[in-house]
């Protein structure tokens, strides 16, 4: 995101003449900054704070759910302050306007936009800083500031000897005023951007001690488990209460919006009790469907409605009608759940018109509204505390698990935590949603002449807007919250981004074509649905990728080549391309019994390109190798664009060999890792990465490892087999 | 009824359900949760400890399995204030991405280390198998182990 530093950085004389510096994001409350007395504290900004005692706090504001931001963003700030990374205490970020994401004006970790939007913002936060501090300094010493320089925490006196602590020099740094743009460090001066490489949170996560969600505890605490009705929708028409009260532990049966809580003062007795729960189910309007009926569904709307046109260029059905081939086929894939190891959780307590939360959430703004929608507390009343998060693939933007929390405690005069089952973690996900896309592309002499694809399935902003649109504006009376949620669908686009969710990977089609229609038949079969790791890539750029494969063999060329040659005005593209064949030895004789797939996805700004080596083993698919090329722009932390590249291809893979969640009546099938199963340690193929060189604005790494592993075994798979596979999970003998 | 165990080398008599599993026994009662609840079914190994020296799945064991046994836990693999040697390692190569499942990964590598000190590659891959990571950190996981085998020394004392 480009925004001009004069833009944000706001400065001028508090109320106390301290300095006041702060961010002018739309809406801004005004944390309180400026220097306290008591207790020796400066805060230049909404993230630093520097005590007398030279401690350093970073308020990080988003959320660590394993892709590094509690390393990356941290770097940034250090850079600038002229401090260590591991000096600086990094602190979850309370609710406030100053964190929100300025990409959704909501407070949410998601899109892998967090460096992005971080990278301005957080370098001039430590430079304003460090400026204050040298200028302070200067004062005392009565030198020129411009010959002071700053390091390992010190301010150094321009004759190289002398040097003062930043702790010394809170309080006189708090009296300076900043006018004008901070310099920022030149790339050639940087410590530690582009070459910090260890994680700040590696050793309490190796040592048991990193607070998560589910290990908050809390004095005279009680435990609660929740029943929810088998099918979505459905509706608590009674229950043996009276009868589960009377268990050993069991403290209150009560019946909530999302089914029935059962509170006992340990989980364990809670779990035990739950085993005797009996509740009459109102199904009538609860889904119904299955897996099936979602596809049929889908065709059905693919027939009767050709879609909204997202792109349009040339005149794709004349080009069509005249081609000397014309190639037709249907992709489709299943819904997906997250299966974050730590299951949904949250801890509410709630004291004398107030409620505090503890939980693992991206989106905890979202978490105030879903505490005020149950209870009769405003959205300002609401305390959320942030822990650790493990995992979060998109599944924690959305706060059911927090709204259940609050409800059972607003009952209760002692805190409570929530737990889910990896049973019901499975069953009442909000998924990735099932897709169906039509493809059509056209061939003249082996040359491509247009492209039609047409996406058919729902868009996740209205399962979203529920809680965001009213977290857009909080001060909003609760009885228009659904209002909100309702104009924020009508607003997409104009007053609320446009929701990409279904299209995106589709519309961006980087290859040159003259024709193109790119088109979204909209239509929602009713099940929950929320972002998934790489969101729209990871079925768009499958149906694009495996696709281009197809149209590459009908031409009979090489599908690395057919792809490169409709690159000549993307370079970014063709780079990662070349490098990664180069990487996966696309050139090179293949071992006897393997075969080789190559896909190319942008996603996040992030550009990848995968090769797979992979074969069939005693019936099962058996992945070898995977070979990738990133450029994601300037990196912050080189292990940790690794890591996440890499760590995203073995979350695609698990998609692509057995991800799949199917409805039964609109029951979910699937409920834990025997039925839902994650790629283990020893299926896990060798993983080479490569990253482009670069000093372009830095994009996200979280997502884009995902979603071209995806074709790119497919693709090797139909290399190897002859026969193609249209529809996911892959299977050994399709 | 009561039940003893000892858990880190500290024993405990506790009064509490046979059939309550270890892992709420140790999270909830003796206020211990670096050992993780994944699964409740023995399939994610996050809740993996040591039970008189051998690996179990804490979320499937009864505590009453466990009386008057020795438990390890997470917090208990170090000696006092110096790390295990293997979470050392797992701080030098950077392994935990989210981190959840960690507790139970480097609780499965002590097992492995403590019983075969100089494993090869495939049996450190069978031995960590059954445990998950869902940010799929097992290449890392694999290159620390190798590091403790090889015995390299850690590329930083930590305080």
């Amino acid at each position: 995101m480009a925004m001009n530093r004069r833009d944000f950085l706001k400065v001028g004389a508090g109320a106390s003449g301290s300095l006041m510096l702060s961010l002018s994001l739309p809406g801004c409350a005004g944390l309180p900054t400026g220097y306290e007395e008591e207790t020796g504290e400066w805060r230049p900004d909404a993230w630093l704070e520097i005590t007398r005692d030279d401690r350093i706090y970073f308020t990080l504001a988003r959320v660590e759910m394993g892709q590094g931001t509690y390393t990356g963003l941290t770097t940034l700030i250090a850079e600038e302050l002229d401090v260590a990374p591991e000096a600086i205490e990094p602190r979850f970020a309370p609710v406030a306007d100053e964190y929100k994401n300025p990409l959704y004006k909501l407070q949410l970790t998601g899109g892998s936009t967090s460096l992005a939007t971080s990278w301005e913002p957080l370098r001039t936060a430590g430079a304003s800083a460090r400026e204050m501090l040298i200028r302070a300094a200067a004062g005392v010493w009565r030198v020129d500031a411009a010959k002071c320089s700053a390091s390992e925490g010190r301010v150094i006196h321009p004759n190289g000897i002398d040097s003062m602590r930043y702790g010394q020099l809170v309080e006189l740094a708090s009296k300076e005023i900043l006018r004008g743009d901070v310099a920022l460090k030149p790339a050639a001066e940087w410590k530690y951007i582009g070459k910090q490489n260890r994680r700040l949170d590696a050793r309490a996560k190796s040592t048991g001690t990193a607070v998560y969600g589910i290990d908050v505890s809390l004095p005279d605490m009680v435990y609660a488990v929740i029943t929810r009705s088998p099918r979505y929708g459905g509706k608590v028409q009674s229950f043996n209460g009276e009868e589960v009260r009377a268990m050993t532990g069991v403290l209150e049966v009560m019946e909530i919006d999302r089914g029935v809580a059962i509170v006992a003062d340990k989980y364990w007795r809670a779990r035990k009790a739950q085993d005797a729960l009996k509740v009459q189910w109102d199904f009538s309007g609860a889904l119904g469907l299955s897996t099936p009926e979602v596809f049929e569904t889908y065709r059905k709307a693919a027939d009767e409605d050709a879609g909204e046109t997202e792109r349009s260029e040339g005149d794709t059905e004349s080009v069509l009608a005249n081609a000397d081939k014309v190639i037709e086929v249907e992709y489709s894939q299943p819904y997906l759940a997250h299966a974050t190891l730590e299951p949904m959780n949250a801890t509410a307590w709630y004291r004398k018109d107030h409620m505090e939360i503890w939980a693992p959430t991206q989106a905890p703004d979202l978490g105030r509204i879903a505490v005020a929608r149950v209870t009769d507390l405003a959205p300002d009343e609401v305390t959320i505390n942030t822990t650790f998060l493990g995992g979060g693939f998109g599944r924690r933007l959305t706060q059911d698990y927090i709204e259940e929390a609050a409800a059972v405690a607003f009952r209760m005069d002692r805190p409570v935590k929530v737990i889910w089952s990896r049973e019901e973690d499975t069953r009442h996900d909000l998924y990735r949603p099932a897709m169906l896309h039509r493809m059509r592309a056209g061939l003249n002499n082996g040359e491509l002449s247009g492209w039609d694809h047409q996406i058919v399935g729902p868009q996740i902003l209205n399962w979203y807007v529920r809680n965001a649109g009213p977290a857009q504006f909080p001060w909003t009376p609760k009885f228009l919250y659904d209002t909100l949620g309702k104009v924020g669908v009508w607003a997409e686009g104009i007053a609320t981004p446009k929701d990409i969710s279904a299209i995106e990977g589709a519309i961006d089609y980087p290859y040159q074509v003259a024709n193109i229609d790119i088109r979204h038949t909209h239509i929602d079969p009713g099940v929950p649905i929320t972002w998934w790791r790489s969101v729209g890539y990871s079925h768009n750029g499958f149906a694009v990728e495996t696709f281009m494969d197809e149209l590459a063999h009908e031409a009979g060329q090489d599908p690395y080549r057919f792809r490169r040659r409709l690159l000549e005005n993307e370079p970014r593209h063709r780079e990662v391309l070349d490098r990664a064949a180069r990487l996966g030895g696309w050139d090179t004789p293949v071992p006897e019994g393997r075969a080789r797939g190559i896909a190319l996805i942008r996603s996040f700004g992030t550009f990848v390109a995968q090769v797979v080596e992979a074969g069939v083993e005693n019936g099962s698919i058996r992945v070898y190798k995977v070979a990738a090329a990133v450029d994601c722009g300037q990196v912050v932390n080189p292990a940790i664009v690794v890591d996440q590249i890499e760590g995203g291809i073995l979350f695609g893979l698990t998609a692509a060999l057995y991800g799949e969640i199917t409805l039964e009546q609109g029951e979910v099938q699937q409920s834990n890792f025997h039925d839902y199963p994650l790629m283990r340690q020893y299926e896990r193929p060798e993983v080479e990465v490569e990253i482009v060189d670069s000093t372009e604005t830095p994009t996200g790494v979280g997502e884009p490892g995902v979603p071209p592993v995806i074709p790119a075994l497919g693709n090797a798979l139909f290399a190897l087999t002859g026969k193609r596979q249209r529809t996911l999970p892959l299977k050994a003998d399709a | 009824m009561a039940l003893r165990l000892t858990v880190n080398g500290e024993t405990h008599s506790l009064d509490i359900e046979a059939d309550t599993p270890l892992l709420w026994v140790l999270r909830d009662e003796l206020g211990l949760p670096g050992t993780k609840f994944g699964c409740g079914a023995g399939l994610c190994g996050a809740c993996t400890v040591h039970l008189n020296g051998e690996p179990v799945r804490s979320c499937s064991t009864p505590v009453e399995m466990a009386e008057n046994g020795e438990v390890t836990t997470i917090e208990g693999l170090g000696s006092g204030d110096r790390l295990h040697a293997l979470q050392q390692a797992w701080i030098d190569h950077g392994v935990p991405q989210c981190g959840y499942c960690q507790s139970g990964q480097i609780m499965s590598a002590a097992h492995l280390l403590a019983t075969n000190p100089s494993p090869g590659r495939d049996e450190i891959v069978a031995a960590m198998t059954g445990n998950l990571c869902r940010c799929g950190t097992y290449s890392r996981i694999v290159a620390a182990v190798e590091s403790v085998v090889a015995g390299e020394k850690p590329a930083q004392e930590e305080a």
